[in-house]
Parts: C-alpha cells; sequence; structure tokens
C-alpha cells in the first residue's frame, strides 16, 4: 500500500499525483461505506467476512487519505504556496482528523458498543465531504481569473451527483426492503443536483463567462482542439444528462417495490441505467479537467 | 401502473432525437443560425428541445397504450439497453463530427 502510495508520487511529481491517490481513496471509501452497511444490514450482506473487508478497507482508506495529505502539503510548499490558507487544504485537514478518530478508535477499544453510533456518523459524513473537497480541488486547477462560485458550485454539483449515483447504484445491487426508498431519495437528490448545480449553474457561465473569458485563451493557446472538440463535444453531450438523471428518478418512483425485489431483470435494468449515468458524469468531469487545463496553459503562455 | 419502463423508453427517443438535431446543427451553419434566433443562443434551444421531446414522447407513451404495446415498453430490459446504446452512440458521433470538422479546417 504505502508502495503503491510512493510509486504514484515518484511516477507524478505533479498534481496528478495527488489526485490519483485521491481517486483511488474515493474508491476505498465506497467500499469502507458498503461493507460498513452490509454490516448494520441496510443493504444485502454479500458472503465472507465482512468486518475483515471493513477494518481493512477503513485502514488501507486512512494510509490514503494521509499519503494524499501529505502529498498536498509538499506540493505545495514545492510550489511555494502558503499550506493549509485555502478551503480545499482545510477540508483536506478536516478529513484527516476524522479519518484518525474513524481508524484509531476501532482499533484500540475491546469495547465499540459505545463507539458505533458516532462511527457510522462520521463515516457517512466523510464520503460528502470527501467528494466536496476533491471536486473543489478539480476547481483548483481552473485558471485564475476565470473562477467563479458558478464554476465551483458546478464541480461540487457534480461530485455529489456522481457520490449519489453510487448510493443508488449500491441500493439497487445489494437490495433490501428499504432499498427502493433510500434509492429513490438519492435519485431525487441526484437529479436535482444535476439540474439545478450543473445544468443551469454550468449553463449561465458557459454562456456568460466561457464565450468572453475562457474560450480565446483556449483557441490563441498550444491545444485549441480542446476547445473545438472536448469543449464543444462537452457542452452538446451535457444535455443528455439531466434526461437519463429524470428517466432514472421517475422510474424508481413509479417502481413497484415487489418487483424491485423480486426481479432480478428489472433491477438489472435500473443499474443499466446508473451505471450510464455515472459515466456520464464522470466523462464530463474527465472533459472538464481538460478544459481547465488547456485554460490554464493558455493563460501561461 | 404504467410500464415502468416508460420514461426509459421516452429518454432513449429523446436523446437519439436530441443527438441528430446537435450533429446537424454543427453540420449546418444555417440551421444552427435558426436556433440560435429561436431563443438567443442555440446551446439554449437545444436545451429546451430536448425537456420538451421527453415530456412530449412520455406523454405519448403514457398516454396510449397502444404505442406501449408495440414498442414494447414493458420490457425495462432492453430499453435500458437501448438507452445506453443510442446515448453512446450518439456521444460518438458528435466527438466523430466535431474531431473531423476540425482536422478538415
Amino acid at each position: 500500500m504505502l508502495l503503491v502510495i510512493s510509486g504514484v508520487a515518484m511516477l507524478y511529481e505533479s498534481w496528478i499525483g495527488h489526485a490519483l491517490i485521491v481517486l483511488i481513496s474515493l474508491l476505498l471509501i465506497i467500499y469502507a461505506l458498503a461493507t460498513g452497511a452490509m454490516l448494520k444490514g441496510r443493504i444485502k450482506r454479500k458472503p465472507g467476512n465482512i468486518f475483515r473487508l471493513h477494518r481493512r478497507s477503513g485502514i488501507y482508506f486512512g494510509a490514503f487519505i494521509l499519503g494524499s495529505f501529505t502529498y498536498g502539503l509538499l506540493m505545495s510548499l514545492q510550489h511555494g504556496e502558503p499550506i493549509l490558507v485555502s478551503i480545499h487544504g482545510k477540508l483536506g485537514l478536516i478529513i484527516v482528523l476524522i479519518v484518525i478518530l474513524q481508524v484509531i478508535p476501532s482499533l484500540v477499544l475491546k469495547n465499540r458498543a459505545s463507539y458505533r453510533g458516532l462511527h457510522k456518523m462520521m463515516g457517512y459524513s466523510l464520503a460528502p465531504i470527501l467528494f466536496i473537497d476533491a471536486s473543489w480541488g478539480l476547481y483548483n486547477g481552473v485558471a485564475t481569473g476565470t473562477k467563479s462560485s458558478l464554476v465551483l458550485l458546478h464541480s461540487i454539483s457534480g461530485g455529489l451527483a456522481a457520490l449519489a449515483l453510487v448510493w443508488i447504484f449500491l441500493e439497487i445491487l445489494y437490495a433490501t426492503d428499504k432499498s427502493l426508498a433510500r434509492a429513490r431519495i438519492a435519485s431525487y437528490l441526484a437529479a436535482f443536483l444535476v439540474a439545478a448545480g450543473c445544468w443551469i449553474a454550468g449553463g449561465y457561465n458557459y454562456l456568460t463567462a466561457y464565450g468572453s473569458q475562457v474560450k480565446p485563451v483556449i483557441l490563441t493557446g498550444p491545444h485549441p482542439w480542446v476547445h473545438e472538440i472536448v469543449m464543444e463535444a462537452k457542452e452538446h453531450i451535457f444535455v443528455f444528462l439531466p434526461v437519463i438523471f429524470f428517466a432514472l428518478s421517475i422510474t424508481l418512483y413509479i417502481f413497484d417495490r415487489d418487483a424491485f425485489l423480486g426481479e432480478a431483470k428489472s433491477r438489472r435494468a435500473l443499474m443499466m441505467v446508473a451505471s450510464l449515468a455515472l459515466f456520464m458524469v464522470l466523462l464530463i468531469f474527465l472533459m472538464g479537467a481538460i478544459i481547465s487545463n488547456a485554460g490554464k496553459t493558455g493563460t501561461e503562455v | 401502473m404504467k410500464e415502468s419502463a416508460t420514461f426509459i423508453t421516452s429518454a432513449s427517443i429523446t436523446i437519439f432525437l436530441t443527438g441528430c438535431i446537435i450533429i446537424t446543427h454543427d453540420l449546418s451553419a444555417g440551421f444552427r443560425q435558426s436556433l440560435a434566433e429561436l431563443t438567443g443562443h442555440h446551446w439554449i434551444s437545444v436545451s429546451i428541445i430536448t425537456l420538451i421531446l421527453f415530456v412530449l414522447s412520455s406523454g405519448l407513451l403514457l398516454g396510449s397504450k397502444s404505442v406501449r404495446k408495440s414498442l414494447r415498453v414493458y420490457d425495462a430490459g432492453l430499453w435500458s439497453t437501448a438507452l445506453m446504446a443510442v446515448t453512446l452512440l450518439m456521444i460518438l458521433g458528435i466527438l466523430a463530427e466535431l474531431t473531423a470538422r476540425f482536422l478538415m479546417e
């Protein structure tokens, strides 16, 4: 595990390494949350020693978060930037503190019964904080002068919508009696985030700021194809996303609970739609990162 | 209860038609101009048309049992696969069209 962190750090002596370690941390927290939910019976338990898997994924997640935080601090020092001044850095510190409070008592305490409530609460709050911080990190990559609260809202909404989709995915994959009700809540949240935060806020920023501030910089920079292909594709592909989210939300709303629990084929169909939505959110995130990078490169030329 | 895949079917139809509109407006300057004249910006027009298409196709499917039957709307597996295929095809189509245009310029 430490070898993986060191390997990534040595391979990418830049923010890409920090981002890669965060990406692995995001996958690990999803795994830790899923196994935690299985232990409590909130989602269907899969065979095997779930407690061991939960503990192991929690420890790995803690190590990666610590690695990512240290990496971020080192990169800030290397670039001569002040440390722990930005909100991204402060959120990172909060995440590290929560992780310490999550992992250490769980390993040290012999009687964990009294600690379980707090452990559960911190575990569930950690996921949105981590997704917000990761989205904030992506926003930090946007060129200075073109940053705005709308771009930040656009990025954070996308991150939280991705988290809500993972939630829906887990509820469908390991369905129990209350899974459909929870999947519905997650889908309403995701549809709202995509429509208001991503579509309207992102669209408004595209119409009012992108064309006058970022587009000319990219077109005169070393990568004009980023606007001509990536941005042009993103602005249009994006229109599909709310339709898919609305369809998923309404389908979950009208879905019969017995059919949801009894028909594996129907659940597979819902999972396919949720996977498509998640794929599109991640694709749009990647496109956003490429556009931000081209904007930054353009201003440096 | 209406067939549960009604809105997935409607999303597939909407994305197919919107994808065709997007590709056409990238190929035809006149069509792009007329879309821009509708609301002031072609992107806003495409967004509004997408919403209208989704509402209309959902309404049509909910209102007509024969349309639902002929399109096999009861088959959630079929329509979720169709939604995935149509969306990926449209994404590839848009990317291919934009790449070809960039290379030609």
